[in-house]
């Protein structure tokens, strides 16, 4: 699981295999076995023809035969016995990949970790068994074959053993290109799926736009490139064909025309017979699997294999569980941004642009503006989450991105996180120790989850994530974030899915956290209105300052708080209205995102703000109420 | 569901592709018919040869022409291998490929109604798994008349040989698979709870991709990854047994053919002992009796032919799906007048929409409101034919929709939705989807209009960012859906819903731009929030399917239940869009 140092795929194979050299001694055991019963089914037939019916003896004969039928059931049983070891070769193979994709998954959110899970593990443990299975058969035949020609007649081999060696080579010469056609096809039918993966969810924006044609061609072209890639593949195959009739079928005619020379040497009649049974039903049928089995699985393991285990990234920031931190004298301001400029790309156009920022410990701030302007890239900046292009950010004076300043600071975003476990799990999972249950109770009581939890039966109960509602969702990650101890919460948008009342309870209950800071993305004017002091985002519009303060200098403040009340009745309650993208997608887990690895919008840029105004005079405005 | 008729006319069309295919390729496939015959009949000449050959050269007797012979049949088999393994790659990839392109066009054919109907996700399933599965069945066809003759074959030259050999065969063939039988366990329990296992860490995983943003800000990427291996030793030990299940069958499998060869080899030497047969002979009928244990290949062939059948009638229920027909009526200038008429749209045995009558004049904007479930979505769909009307009637500038070409109607009509899939490699092309040419200047124009061109320049690759790595939230998505829509022009253009994820200033920033282009479009908008119901000339006010009012929106608002449609829902929690 290092897999720091970049290696090849092979090697890392190789020392995949040798970490299991028990595992291979007893799969080579076992499959001595079938060595056994291939050498009998040469050996037998001969000695029973020699010994026994060619001598008018067909008890003899029939005793050797009986012999060889030992053999298969023998041999059977090493079948049997060789899976169980392909087994625990493949088992830990399969353990590790999932362990993988699983640790990328959870790291990156890309939701095509979830088919790499489900698919392409499978896929690369049943070509794996397939290879192992294969490879090992033809050489265990092969074994069993040449002693039993050996044990026959020695001459034998002279005539059987160059061809067979001259059609594993070529067919040895012909893997890597066959393997790259191989490849190719896979290539394309994943492109060619992929492709379809798109244009059947939007069926109806095809027909909308009328691109029917323009689409049914895109589908055309990948579907001729994997045709193309099917036929090439398909020519390609006559090289197997050609391994196989050298390897295999080439020598019962030269046993033919050896016969006599091989009778003048004193091979016997039954030697020859035998011979002939070597060739045609142990050899040609293990080179004809080795030849079909090793081609077409080889290159589909090795191209699986590349995709769910490409050379492990770089190392994953350790910030731990955040530890309650130190209390120092002179209480450093909780966030600070200084001159934070961000863009997504090298030539994209600036979503955060040369931003200041001073949020002294206690203090309560609402970020508002359109959807786009900046908001959630700031509280990621914020998080250490993105990194700025330039400027400097620190949470409770210490850097960010840094451990100490992970520690202090505890991020809720839109999308709540709650997973398959028993509700006290969910809640103590910012927190490193065991959480007493008195308090996890008190969290639940201020935030406003009690009632849920009381529903879902109390805090050992099992909660299943499917069955909550977003805003229940949400009010247990709200809890959580309560109960951590980072002094700062920033919170994204986090109480979209609640209602006015609800959200109103949670984020009053944040504000009166001793010592807590707050940043809130609104949701609601009313949101906005709580919090001491707003910063309004929009491209170069940027304001701070406090709400009414704001009503008077900001036009899109203004805007936006007129806009929060709804058209011919403005009189009607405020919270009818939304700020944000209610709805908005998660981005992590949606569709054609996957990979991508970013999680926050390309947002507009913020400018230089406007009245900086001095933060300290807000002091602990939030805990006004 | 599905009725006996729609069965037997998806069973119907399941024929009539797969012959359509094996006629797409019936050269190679007559040709792949003879080859495998030929291969198959060399096959069976070769041991006789061998015997004979084998008989002579042991009386030291002139043996050339029979090792000639044998060396002939050696070869001519090799080529025969060649050839029928060059045309059944071939024509199993020409027949994927015929069938992929055809039903491809048939579902862009018959529209969003398919990806109703099957649902998208099995849809690619279909177009990808099944058509490959389907598309072996010429090839398998063609051959399948050799795979018989080879084992058949052999028990008979077994028979021609000796008919004790045969009858040995025959008779054992049953007892020794009956014995074996009974040591094979089955294997789908051990599967089964693999799978389990294997689901709940999947489960898991989702899971923890969905809060990945919580995860990382967390830092407890480890902790999680542990968590979601929790199943992990309990789908090792699945795994395990999985094997072992499987080790037993193969054990049974590897030991039947050979055994049987062995009781047919035992007969013939004990025949060769009485002078009835010679070495030769049974060296013929060893190999004969390896030919006719062939039937367990012909078994396997025969199964894989059953899957490609069921993979074919899924295809074949796809096909029996209806394209949308078109008419050949021109589109007459216009000012894109709308007119529904008595228009009744069913769902799941239920009317949606209900005999809906509305007009919506040249150049206007009306907006649909109602709850939800009030059919909104489904009318502005019917309004610009991405779904027919179970009865009534849709005109545009007096034109019954069904009768417009394909390329006048939706070069009229525009749509822009609420969460839109964003088609083509770039974010350019996904804008400009649909457009006959390539215009820069149009797209620009249109991501402007939508307040899109800001983040799109902010995207890492600006325009030329694939659209599958621009990261986008709701409302941007939505953007880019209406600078679509934009660029897509047209004298009607219909909104369903498609402002919802955006906030209020940029909602009306954009309605702003949308309802001052001038007179030229004509504008059904549904809308959700109040401010876009005032924006619009007439608000048509659904309920129960019906039409229960048009009007402006500030005559409706005195009303009560109106004014309820745009309330938040009382409870604790909502989204936008429930």
């Amino acid at each position: 699981m290092t897999g720091a140092r970049r290696t090849t795929l092979p090697a890392r194979g190789l020392r995949f295999l040798l970490a299991r050299r028990r595992v291979l001694l007893r799969l080579a055991t076992w499959s001595v076995l079938e060595t056994g019963q291939t050498f009998l089914i040469g050996y037998g037939p001969a000695r029973a023809l020699d010994a026994g019916f060619l001598l008018g003896r067909p008890d003899t004969g029939l005793a050797w035969l009986a012999v060889t039928g030992l053999g298969v059931l023998l041999g059977a049983y090493g079948t049997a016995r060789v899976y169980t070891a392909v087994a625990e070769l493949v088992e830990p193979l399969r353990d590790r990949l999932v362990e993988r994709v699983v640790s990328r998954g959870v790291r990156t959110g890309d939701a095509g970790s979830l088919s790499g899970l489900t698919q392409q593990v499978e896929i690369a443990r049943d070509t794996f068994a397939g290879l192992v299975m294969v490879s090992r058969s033809f050489v265990f035949t092969a074994a069993g074959a040449l002693a039993g020609l050996f044990a026959l007649a020695p001459p034998l081999l002279l005539v059987v053993g160059p061809p067979l060696a001259a059609g594993v080579a070529l067919f040895a010469a012909t893997l890597r290109p066959l393997a790259r056609r191989q490849e190719a096809f896979l290539v394309a039918d994943e492109a060619l799926a992929g492709h379809l993966g798109t244009v059947c969810p939007g069926l109806r924006d095809i027909t909308a736009t009328g691109a029917e044609a323009h689409l049914s061609a895109a589908t055309g072209e990948r579907v001729e490139a994997e045709l193309r890639a099917a036929r090439a593949l398909a020519h390609w195959g006559v090289l197997r064909v050609a391994s196989l009739a050298l390897g295999g079928q080439l020598p019962i005619v030269l046993l033919l025309a050896a016969a006599p020379w091989l009778l003048a040497q004193g091979v016997t009649t039954g030697a020859l017979v035998g011979a002939l049974a070597y060739v045609t039903q142990s050899l040609l049928p293990a080179l004809r699997n080795l030849v079909h089995g090793l081609g077409a699985s080889g290159s589909r393991l090795t191209v699986v294999l590349r995709r769910l285990a490409p050379a492990e990234p770089e190392a994953p920031t350790g910030n731990a569980v955040p530890a309650r931190p130190e209390p120092t004298a002179e209480p450093p301001p909780a966030l600070a941004l200084s001159a934070v400029t961000f863009a997504y790309g090298p030539a994209s156009t600036p979503v955060v642009d040369h931003l200041d920022l001073t949020l002294p410990p206690g203090s309560h701030l609402a970020v508002v503006g359109p959807s786009g302007a900046g908001k959630s890239t700031l509280t990621a900046l914020a998080a250490g989450l993105l990194t700025p292009d330039r400027g400097t950010i620190t949470v409770g004076g210490h850097p960010v991105p840094g451990p100490e300043a992970a520690a202090a600071r505890v991020l809720i975003p839109q999308e709540a996180y709650v997973f398959t476990g028993t509700l006290a799990e969910n809640l103590a999972y910012l927190r490193p120790d065991p959480v007493p249950e008195e308090e996890l109770l008190a969290a639940a009581e201020a935030v406003g989850l009690a009632p849920l939890a009381d529903r879902l039966g109390g805090l050992g109960a099992r909660v299943d994530p499917a069955a909550l509602s977003a805003g229940e969702r949400q009010l247990v990650a709200l809890t959580r974030a309560y109960l951590s101890y980072a002094p700062l919460a920033l919170l994204d948008e986090a109480t979209c899915h609640l209602d006015a009342e609800t959200e109103e309870r949670a984020e009053r209950a944040f504000a009166a956290r001793p010592g807590g800071t707050l940043v809130v993305v609104a949701h609601r004017i009313s949101s906005a209105r709580r919090a001491g002091r707003v910063l309004v985002m929009d491209g170069r519009n940027t304001a701070y300052g406090g709400h009414e303060e704001l009503m008077r200098s900001s036009a899109l403040y203004r805007d936006l708080v007129g806009s929060w009340t709804p058209g011919p009745a403005r009189r009607r309650s405020e919270p009818a209205l939304t700020l944000g993208d209610a709805d908005r997608v998660d981005a992590v887990a949606g569709p054609g995102l996957a990979g991508d690895g970013r999680h926050v919008v390309a947002h507009g840029p913020v400018g230089q703000v406007q009245a900086p105004g001095d933060l300290r005079d807000g002091g602990s405005l939030g805990r006004e109420g | 569901m599905s009725t006996r008729a729609d069965d037997d006319a998806a069973a119907g069309h399941a024929r009539a592709l797969l012959r359509t295919a094996t006629r797409y390729s019936g050269p190679r496939c007559a040709a792949l018919c003879l080859v495998s015959m030929a291969a198959t009949g060399a096959g069976l000449l070769l041991p006789t040869a061998l015997g004979r050959a084998l008989d002579l050269l042991l009386a030291q007797a002139p043996a050339t022409r029979w090792v000639l012979s044998c060396a002939a049949l050696v070869l001519l088999l090799a080529l025969l291998d060649a050839a029928q393994t060059v045309l059944t790659g071939t024509v199993d990839a020409r027949s994927t490929a015929w069938l992929r392109r055809r039903l491809t066009g048939h579902v862009l054919g018959v529209g969003p109604r398919a990806a109703d109907c099957f649902g998208s996700g099995d849809l690619v399933a279909r177009l990808v798994g099944n058509a490959a599965e389907a598309g072996t069945t010429p090839a398998a066809r063609a051959a399948l008349l050799a795979a018989l003759a080879g084992p058949v074959g052999g028990v008979v030259a077994l028979g021609l040989i000796d008919w004790w050999l045969a009858a040995v065969f025959l008779a054992g063939a049953p007892v020794l698979t009956f014995l074996l039988r009974a040591v094979a366990r089955d294997t789908t329990e051990s599967a089964g709870r693999y799978q389990r296992a294997q689901g709940r860490i999947a489960a898991a995983l989702a899971e923890a991709v969905e809060g990945v943003r919580t995860v990382r800000a967390a830092g407890t990427q480890d902790r999680e990854t542990a968590r979601v291996l929790g199943p992990l030793p309990e789908l090792s030990r699945a795994g395990h047994r999985m094997w072992r299940v499987q080790g037993r069958a193969a054990a049974q499998a590897v030991a039947v053919a050979p055994l049987l060869h062995l009781g047919v080899v035992a007969v013939a030497g004990v025949l060769l002992t009485r002078d009835r047969l010679s070495v030769g002979d049974v060296l013929a009928a060893s190999r004969y009796a390896v030919l006719a244990t062939g039937v367990g290949v012909l078994v396997g062939r025969l199964a894989g032919l059953a899957r490609a059948r069921a993979a074919a009638r899924r295809l074949g229920e796809v096909e029996a799906e209806p394209a949308t027909a078109f008419g050949a009526r021109p589109l007459p200038d216009g000012p894109g007048r709308l007119e529904l008429r008595g228009v009744t749209a069913r769902r799941g045995g239920r009317a949606v929409l209900d005999g809906v009558d509305l007009v919506v004049p040249g150049g206007t904007t009306l907006a649909v409101v109602g709850r939800s479930g009030a059919g909104k979505s489904l009318l502005a769909a019917l309004a610009g034919r991405l779904a027919d009307p179970d009865a009534g009637e849709v005109l545009l500038d007096g034109v019954p929709l069904r009768e417009l070409p394909h390329d006048d109607l939706r070069r009229a009509v525009g749509y822009a939705f609420a969460r839109p899939a964003l088609l083509g490699g770039t974010v350019e092309q996904a804008i400009g989807l649909g457009l006959p040419s390539s215009s820069p200047g149009r797209i620009r124009k249109a991501a402007r209009a939508a307040l899109a061109d800001d983040f799109v320049r902010r995207l890492p690759g600006g325009y030329a960012t694939p659209v599958a790595d621009a990261p986008r939230s709701g409302g941007e998505s939505q953007r880019l859906g209406l600078a679509r829509a934009f660029a897509h022009g047209g004298r009607l253009l219909i909104l369903d819903d498609a402002l919802s994820s955006l906030d209020t200033v940029t909602e009306r920033r954009i309605t702003d731009a949308l309802l001052g282009d001038g007179p030229g479009t004509t504008r059904l908008l549904v809308a959700h929030r109040s401010a876009t119901a005032a924006c619009a000339d007439a608000v048509a006010w659904l309920d129960g399917g019906r039409v229960r009012a048009v009007g402006r929106h500030e005559e409706l608002w005195r009303l009560a239940e109106y004014r309820a449609v745009f309330g938040e829902p009382a409870g604790a929690v909502s989204g936008a869009e429930t």
